[in-house]
């Protein structure tokens, strides 16, 4: 059994300080493959001096050369042949700047087992058949997106009734249908079996916002949940008081704040994350992070902000075993929530920019990725 | 927001008075002139209002508005904007016959202003645009402004305040806030005009290029580098800190800002044991000089670990020549080349030999982006460097704290403004 299967297979998600040596050593075989197979993950570690074996002991992990999520934009990056990848997942990026990761198939069995793991607790999987109602893209053969995958895979969690798509591919391009939406969640008002909506928050702060203006007011059954996900842009770009959505979950579908579960992953760190009872997400023993200081890099203790930097040893079709997003973030330390979780937990507090700078020097405009407005 | 016939129109109006604009443009063409005077006493009243803090509320949007206003301030009174006309223009306001040696026949002159100005401004400078506007007005030219996207809308109101000074000036002036995209309608704003003076960086100047008609006359206003250069004895404790403060406070922004410091010698290990005497300084600076955002500061060492990672991936040499002197706040990168290139801005710049007998072939490669130097060395040698410098392109030498001064009567970019706006007319 490979160091990646072990640690997928622990028992506890949360016992971290427990999976601190087999992280490591599932990172260092990791490591060691796509120095093997990936001649630019090989060059970057190289202009680093670092080697697979450096990584001797947990502390080491912090020296891991990391790549910018960035880099996963600007290459395409793989230690395996595409024909034994099970999957390759892109990012939803624009004007063709997206990520592509390759899933192995052994690392989608890793997945499912993380899945389960994760989401057992929060209540992911019934045997109920359940409506489900998705904030998002009806899945098509040629839309690799994750986004458009995860709000699918969500409705295999428990066996589908139906499922009511607000984004539907019509004439080559997706069109929004809230309406329809709308409609089929006053239908589902009058099953006796629950319903799911899946979706982004904002999406869901949309639609219930529409619900409400239109007078609507339904006591979905018992069992009824909201899913909220998505990547990480989704928590600043279209930030949410998620206390008023909270409550107008409650007021129109009669759905209560303990059932309104939000998880988010990211296409370069397709780990789940799932909140707890108060919102908070906590690091599951698939992954560490690492908050570094802006200017320096260096690690930080708990409770500083910096950049948000991920580890995992999930995949050897693409090397994302340490990544640096573009995002800042605290994490709060081990045992510190209320609900009783002891892993630590993360909180996004913004993505990193130069918001407003004004330049005439030459190519400083397009060095700022400001080159966009030329004129 | 549109301004034409000194009324402000909501921009859906855009084609509606373009359809109407080339028989506007034509009749003031043929009936109106506009007199340096007219736009000199407008801007000189408009000075004393601002004295009078009449347009505080509009300035507070402006970043660093004291250090603005005390920057733009003295070029709004008449004394300079007088000067600023001699110098640029001499005597060539007024119509004169020319003097040749005998045999040849004398002609009139007549300075003429080039007719319709089209100013494509670029919103890196506060208030830029209306201040290019003004230059066409004091020529004479009919102008119309198409804003930057990023516009505050401090130059729409700094061009209503004129025409309110000035009612003569209404027919002379028009903003127009047309999107970058819209290359139908920046089309036919060329059309209209004899000249189009644009603003920005290589991409807004190759845009126009592409669409600007044949026979319109081009001004280009692009973005330029600006350097350093450090040759002989130095007097460290005077001129160093003053560099330091320099690179600091403009944040290596601006067109005269210093990206790489070069230093007049072949041995590479005398780049390292700068770097080493001059970051301390640099540090100094940076703690003093204006606060950086957590996302700025994070934005900018991502930035730097990208470009390492892409220097790996692409097997790029440089990585092993370029090695970083990291400080709070800033850093000095000692590299082995000799390129004037950007540098990670922000107070991290460059630092490179540069042996004068490299220094034109080297400048040279950058001809027409170059700006500023800023020459520290020995009393005896400045005559001799600054001709160097000025005979590879340079066309502002000044001393390196200094760099990004403006000065009365000075040139921009090598070229006085006013100059290419006016044309010489010739009548017999």
């Amino acid at each position: 059994m490979s160091q990646r299967t072990r640690l997928f297979h622990r028992k506890d998600p949360y016992d971290l300080p427990a999976s601190d040596q087999q992280f490591l050593r599932a990172v260092r075989e990791n490591c060691a493959f796509h120095y093997a197979h990936c001649p630019e993950y090989r060059a970057v570690l190289d202009s680093f001096s670092f080697r697979p074996e450096d990584l001797k002991e947990y502390g080491d992990l912090e020296k891991l050369p990391f790549l910018p999520t960035l880099t996963f934009k600007q290459h395409r990056l793989f230690s395996l042949p595409r024909w034994k990848m099970a999957a390759v997942s892109t990012s939803s990026g624009t004007s063709g700047q997206f990520s592509e990761v390759g899933f192995d198939f052994p690392a989608l069995w890793c997945d499912w087992n993380m899945l389960w793991k994760v989401g057992r607790p929060r209540g992911f999987f019934s045997s109920r058949p359940t409506h489900y109602v998705i904030l998002g893209y009806k899945p098509r053969r040629d839309n690799r997106t994750s986004v458009a995958r995860t709000a699918f895979g969500a409705t295999l969690l428990a066996p589908a009734l139906s499922r009511t798509y607000a984004l539907k591919y019509e004439n080559g391009s997706y069109t929004p249908d809230l309406d329809g939406v709308a409609d089929a969640l006053v239908r589902c008002g009058k099953s006796r079996f629950p319903t799911r909506l899946v979706g982004f928050p904002s999406y869901t702060y949309f639609l219930l916002r529409l619900l409400e203006s239109r007078g609507v007011r339904l006591s979905l059954p018992p069992g009824s949940k909201i899913l909220l996900g998505g990547g990480w842009k989704q928590f600043y770009t279209q930030q949410v008081e998620k206390p008023v959505l909270y409550d107008l979950a409650q007021r129109v579908l009669g759905i209560p704040e303990e059932r309104i579960i939000e998880v988010f992953s990211a296409v370069e760190h397709p780990i789940l994350y799932a909140d707890c009872v108060h919102h908070h997400f906590h690091v599951p023993i698939y992954s560490r992070v690492i908050i570094r200081d802006p200017e320096t890099l260096a690690p930080l203790l708990p409770g500083q902000p910096g950049l948000v930097e991920f580890l995992t040893p999930l995949l050897t079709a693409t090397p994302i075993l340490a990544v640096m997003t573009d995002d800042l973030g605290i994490l709060h330390p081990a045992g510190s929530c209320p609900c009783g979780n002891p892993a630590p937990w993360l909180e996004i507090l913004g993505r990193v920019g130069l918001k407003d700078i004004k330049t005439c020097a030459a190519g400083a405009a397009e060095l700022l990725g400001k080159g966009g407005d030329v004129l | 927001m549109i301004l034409a016939n000194g009324t402000l129109y909501d921009t859906s109006r855009q084609d509606e008075l373009l359809d109407g604009l080339e028989e506007r443009l034509n009749r003031t063409l043929a009936e109106q002139t506009l007199a340096p005077e007219q736009v000199i006493s407008a801007i000189d009243r408009l000075g004393q209002r601002l004295d009078r803090g009449e347009f505080d509320a509009l300035l507070s949007q402006v970043e660093l508005a004291d250090r603005y206003l005390a920057q733009i301030r003295p070029h709004l009174t008449r004394e300079a904007l007088e000067y600023k006309l001699r110098v640029e223009l001499g005597t060539d306001t007024a119509p004169f016959v020319t003097r040749p040696p005998e045999e040849l026949s004398p002609i009139t002159v007549r300075p003429a202003p080039l007719g319709v100005l089209l100013h494509i401004a670029a919103g890196n400078v506060d208030g830029l645009p209306a201040y290019s506007v003004v230059e066409g007005l004091l020529t004479g030219n009919i102008n119309i402004l198409k804003l930057p996207q990023a516009d505050n809308g401090l130059s729409v109101e700094i061009l209503r305040q004129l025409i309110r000074e000035e009612p003569a000036l209404t027919d002379f002036i028009y903003a127009f806030d047309t999107p970058s995209e819209d290359v139908d309608a920046l089309l036919r704003m060329a059309q209209l005009s004899d000249g189009v003076v644009v603003w920005g960086g290589d991409g807004a100047v190759s845009a126009v290029r592409r669409f600007a008609p044949v026979g319109v006359k081009l001004m280009e206003w692009g973005h330029r580098l600006s350097f350093a250069y450090l040759s002989g004895a130095q007097d460290r404790a005077r001129d160093w800190p003053a560099l330091a403060r320099h690179i600091v406070e403009t944040r290596q922004l601006l067109c005269s800002s210093c990206q790489v410091i070069y230093l007049d010698t072949e041995r590479p290990e005398d780049v390292h044991t700068f770097c080493r005497d001059f970051l301390p300084l640099l540090e100094q600076a940076a703690a003093s000089g204006p606060a950086r955002s957590l996302g700025a500061v994070s934005e900018l060492t991502l930035r730097r670990y990208q470009e390492r990672v892409e220097r790996a991936i692409s097997g790029d040499a440089r990585q092993s020549d370029r090695r970083v002197y990291h400080g709070r706040g800033c850093s000095l990168t000692a590299c082995a080349d000799r390129e004037l290139e950007l540098s990670h801005l922000f107070g991290n710049p460059l630092v490179k030999a540069l042996p004068r007998r490299e220094l034109l072939p080297t400048l040279r490669r950058q001809k027409g982006r170059l700006q500023t130097a800023g020459l520290l060395c020995p009393e005896a040698d400045r005559a001799a460097l600054t001709d160097l410098l000025v005979r590879s392109g340079v066309t502002r030498v000044l001393p390196a704290g200094e760099m990004s001064d403006t000065f009365s009567g000075e040139a921009h970019d090598g070229e006085y403004p006013l100059r290419r706006y006016t044309r010489m007319v010739n009548v017999r």
